[in-house]
């Protein structure tokens, strides 16, 4: 009799004990943001219109007809006079980059960066349990990662992962890396560097459709800190509900619309293909079918059904794209972090979402203060919200952003606690948003519309002999 | 005339046999203590009565029905818990090596004029990279990618993802038809090269050939150096432990074409001479029916980063020459950064391997060392009990060389990295796996065989993945050795004359 009504207590115990593991492990698998750095370059980098200008004049390989297109393109880039870019350029070295040159670039942010996400979250570089770097297009051996290790003096059982050549929505694959890291149970603190490399990556030929690149990249990255622990949570800005990656690389359309390769001459450029934004659109439809679900109410999801059978039943053969217009995702999201890829992306997505100007605003005016900063630029986006002080206890923040390959990912993150820390917005958010967005550059080359081959030639004679 | 065995060759022998005794009893001590406890209960059994078992039954049938069912509901619970708490295992399905034709082949002739033609060089840097391939225990068979064949090198981009697309899509070509996989069944996807990364990624690039779906999980590594594929497997192995059901097809790789150095600086040419073409596709899975047709499964993998010792992370690192040249520069101090990382990693690595015996004269060597500061030499553990079979990276003759004598090691436990080294050079990250496919075409791989792969590379970093085997592999395999096993194993001269 005892010895059974032992044996069932012990069964009963063990079996507590593993119902404890199971929801350890559970309770583990959150992902928390504890706080992110972007960067700030200094001030002697900053990029204006007028440099602007004087880099284009000295490509001389350049004619009317492409001064015109990247006349069109600055002028309705939305980048303000703010933004920042790589020294070699600056300093009229770009048509032949160094390695030096590409390394300082990344340890002009990364000395700064990591350094200042340690001091403001209190955590030694030794308590890092893993470190994931992405830069999409240098990819130096040993990795930046390491470079981070040796700074740092890291641990020897730190994990580093290099993720390379990824795109734009790679700071979004780092933060899926680390949250299936995270899923293991044990408790982990991660740290995901991203930024990009211009200085090797300057295009100095003549085919527009790798010009563009040229124009839209600025210098920017972001830190950002991570972990498992439950225990940081109180200290934490948001935690991460869930993340949806979609890759349409299986389609050759979506997969060279964004390619790296060399034109006609061998000179090495970012191919940027007039099929973009049919891959973008197509990338986003089937990850926002995937992401809906995941996210919406009930509610939303149950007018939706209705709304399709309604309009299948009226007109079967209507097209799907615009039934999704009429889902409603501020329903579910208070917040909308868009890549800014280029004011046309930020406009286009937030016509597909529904979105107002108060919701496009931050992607505006990132775009306008930094330029295109690749995978970070979603971050910078968070930033101005949090200096805006929009993020309050609860609200639920979707970040959506495009990469080569062709890929779309999405996540959405809910705040934690208010959140008001300027970070490198709090010295010009007072400024924003500005009373207007047009580019000076309109006003000083304007001439270049109203020219032939001829005319242009013999008034840059004149322009150049007045410099 | 029988003469009389002299008194050290009598006590190596009494010494071996205390050790095989003293390792039998440590490792089964478990087994002996059990003895004693199932004798006391076969005594206690033996003095109950019939009466007592009759009076226990009919206890038992006096029970609430649900008292019983209460019971058997929480061993179930209990059973439910206890498995899914349980780490999935990672099962390794299959792997295949990319095969090189033989017109891709160097001999050493070829090697020696085109270095001769290539304008870039002078005779000095020529005869300097001469004298390396007489050392380096390379063979004639090596190859190196089609760019690299023409004089001077064509290292555009275009020859290098033509590159990429060879070596990449036969290995997974191969895979597939091995495996029967259908590619939209693949879930995750890592693909790990170190020194090209172009945008869109490699992984991109398996993705649009092979049709993935729009959910795969893809990661491309880079920069990451020659132990970048254990890296690749330990991140495969998180993904595959924090999901369900799924494949993960692992590609490793190096892309030649671009890093042939065009330059003058010794401490740069080495990686010409060495660095061949080659790549792996390992496909891993999480599914509890693949254990019955799987080769391996995955043991442990321990990563170590000796990157916070500025010497360690010098040591191999990639920059720029004088003359604007790009390549890797390779320190002297080498070999001696990587023994340390590599007594790091087994440090780490020891206590999940050893065996309990041995493990336990390591720690009474520590204890001696530490705290009662003997001077005797610190006891390197006999890693040859814990493993039947050894894949060192295979980066250059005095890696093979260094890590045989740290580690003790006879010959026939280094042959597969030698014979690898000899066949098909330095091919980066996927070196591992043409040793292990060696060991498996040379019909040595039997069931229960545990293989120890170690990678080294920049940063510095000592990587290291444990296998099981579990299923003994019959010969003929059908790999890259399967034209040239035959000849193996080859006596490697210490020197082969060129000049």
């Amino acid at each position: 009799m005892e010895v059974l009504a032992t044996l069932t207590t012990l069964m009963l115990i063990y079996s507590l004990y593993l119902l404890y593991k199971f929801y350890s492990l559970k309770l583990s698998s959150d992902c928390y943001l504890i706080d992110y750095v972007c960067f700030k370059p200094s001030s002697d980098r900053k990029i204006t219109t007028e440099m602007s200008g004087a880099i284009v004049d000295r490509n001389k390989t350049l004619g009317l007809s492409e001064y015109k297109f990247l006349l069109k393109v600055i002028v309705n880039s939305g980048i303000g006079e703010e933004t920042y870019g790589p020294r070699n350029i600056i300093e009229g070295r770009e048509d032949s980059p160094t390695f030096d040159d590409a390394m300082l670039e990344m340890d002009e942010f990364l000395n700064v960066s990591v350094g200042d996400l340690f001091k403001k979250t209190n955590i030694s570089p030794q308590d890092v349990d893993v470190l994931v770097v992405n830069i999409s297009m240098f990819s130096p051996a040993p990795s930046l990662a390491s470079r981070i290790v040796q700074r740092h003096k890291m641990r020897e059982d730190v994990k580093t992962y290099n993720l390379s050549g990824m795109g734009c929505s790679a700071s979004m694959i780092g933060v899926d890396l680390v949250r299936n890291i995270f899923k293991s149970g044990k408790k982990t603190l991660a740290v995901i560097v991203t930024s990009e490399s211009i200085t090797p990556n300057w295009y100095s030929g003549t085919d527009k459709s790798m010009m563009l690149g040229n124009m839209l990249f600025r210098s920017g990255g972001c830190v950002m800190l991570l972990t498992n622990d439950p225990a940081r949570q109180a200290q934490a800005k948001m935690n991460l509900k869930c993340l949806v990656r979609t890759h349409i690389g299986s389609n050759d359309d979506a997969y060279n619309c964004a390619m790296q390769k060399e034109d006609e001459v061998g000179r090495v450029g970012f191919h940027l293909s007039k099929g973009l934004p049919k891959a973008a659109v197509r990338a986003f439809a089937e990850n926002l079918q995937q992401l809906a679900p995941k996210i919406l109410p009930y509610s939303e999801l149950a007018l939706y059904m209705y709304r399709t059978i309604k309009q299948m039943a009226v007109k079967p053969k209507d097209s799907s794209s615009s039934a999704m217009a009429r889902i409603n995702f501020k329903s579910g999201v208070d917040h909308f972090c868009l890549h800014t890829g280029g004011s046309a992306v930020i406009d286009a997505v937030g016509r597909a979402l529904g979105l107002s100007k108060y919701d496009v605003e931050p992607a505006r005016m990132t775009l306008h203060r930094w330029g295109n900063t690749s995978a970070s630029s979603l971050w910078y986006v968070l930033g101005y919200m949090e200096a805006k002080k929009r993020l309050r206890k609860g609200d639920r923040v979707l970040m959506i952003s495009f990469g080569a390959g062709f890929k779309c990912n999405s996540c959405l993150w809910e705040v934690n606690r208010d959140l008001d820390d300027g970070d490198v917005w709090a010295d010009c958010i007072k400024n924003y948003p500005p009373q207007s967005l047009v580019n000076p550059y309109m006003e000083r080359f304007g001439w270049v519309n109203d020219h032939t081959e001829d005319s242009f030639k013999q008034s840059e004679r004149e322009f150049l002999s007045t410099r | 005339m029988a003469t009389e065995p002299s008194p050290q060759f009598l006590n190596s022998i009494r010494l071996k046999y205390v050790k095989l005794g003293y390792q039998y009893l440590v490792n089964h001590i478990l087994t002996f203590l059990l003895i004693p406890i199932i004798i006391t209960i076969l005594v206690e059994l033996a003095h109950v009565g019939p009466d007592e078992i009759i009076s226990l039954f009919r206890f038992l049938n006096e029970l609430d029905l649900i008292y019983i069912i209460s019971s058997m509901l929480l061993v179930i619970i209990g059973a439910t818990f206890y498995l899914m708490c349980k780490p999935r295992p990672v099962f390794l399905v299959d792997y295949a090596c990319f095969r090189p034709l033989p017109n891709f082949r160097v001999p050493f002739s070829t090697f020696v004029e085109h270095s001769r033609l290539v304008p870039q060089f002078d005779e000095k840097t020529v005869r300097f990279q001469i004298r390396i391939l007489e050392r380096s225990g390379l063979g004639e068979e090596t190859c190196l990618p089609p760019a690299n064949h023409y004089i001077p090198p064509t290292c555009s981009m275009a020859a290098a993802r033509e590159e990429a697309e060879l070596v990449i899509f036969s290995a997974i070509d191969e895979l597939l038809n091995k495996t029967g996989m259908k590619p939209k069944n693949i879930d995750m996807l890592i693909v790990n090269c170190s020194l090209f990364s172009p945008t869109p990624s490699l992984s991109a690039m398996v993705i649009n050939k092979y049709k993935l779906r729009s959910n795969v999980m893809s990661f491309n590594l880079s920069g990451m150096g020659c132990s970048a594929g254990l890296i690749s497997i330990d991140l495969a192995r998180n993904l595959l432990q924090s999901h369900g059901n799924s494949y993960a097809l692992v590609v490793s790789t190096e892309i030649i074409t671009p890093n042939y150095y065009l330059g003058k600086e010794r401490s740069m040419i080495l990686p010409n001479c060495l660095f061949r073409m080659g790549a792996a596709a390992i496909l891993l899975s999480n599914c509890r029916r693949e254990g019955s047709r799987a080769k391996y499964r995955l043991s442990h993998v321990v990563r170590t980063h000796k990157g916070a010792d500025d010497a360690a992370y010098n040591c191999v690192f990639q920059e720029q020459d004088s003359e604007g040249n790009c390549g890797i520069k390779l320190s002297k101090d080498l070999m001696a950064i990587a023994g340390e990382a590599l007594k790091s990693n087994i440090t780490t690595m020891g206590p999940l391997v050893l065996p309990s015996c041995e493990q336990l004269l390591f720690l009474f060597s520590l204890i001696a060392r530490k705290v009662f500061k003997s001077k005797r030499k610190p006891y390197i553990p006999d890693f040859k009990s814990a493993f039947e079979h050894f894949c060192i990276h295979a980066g250059g003759r005095a890696v093979i060389d260094e890590l045989q004598n740290n580690l003790q090691l006879s010959d026939e436990h280094v042959e597969a990295s030698r014979m690898t080294l000899h066949r098909f050079g330095n091919t980066s990250s996927s070196s591992l796996w043409y040793e292990l496919n060696y060991i498996e075409a040379k019909g040595r791989m039997k069931k229960g065989n545990r293989v120890w792969m170690i990678g080294f590379g920049s940063g510095f970093k000592c990587n290291s993945a444990v296998w099981k085997c579990l299923r003994t592999v019959k010969t003929p395999v059908d790999g890259p050795w399967s034209s040239s096993i035959h000849r193996y194993p080859v006596e490697i001269p210490d020197v082969v004359k060129l000049l």
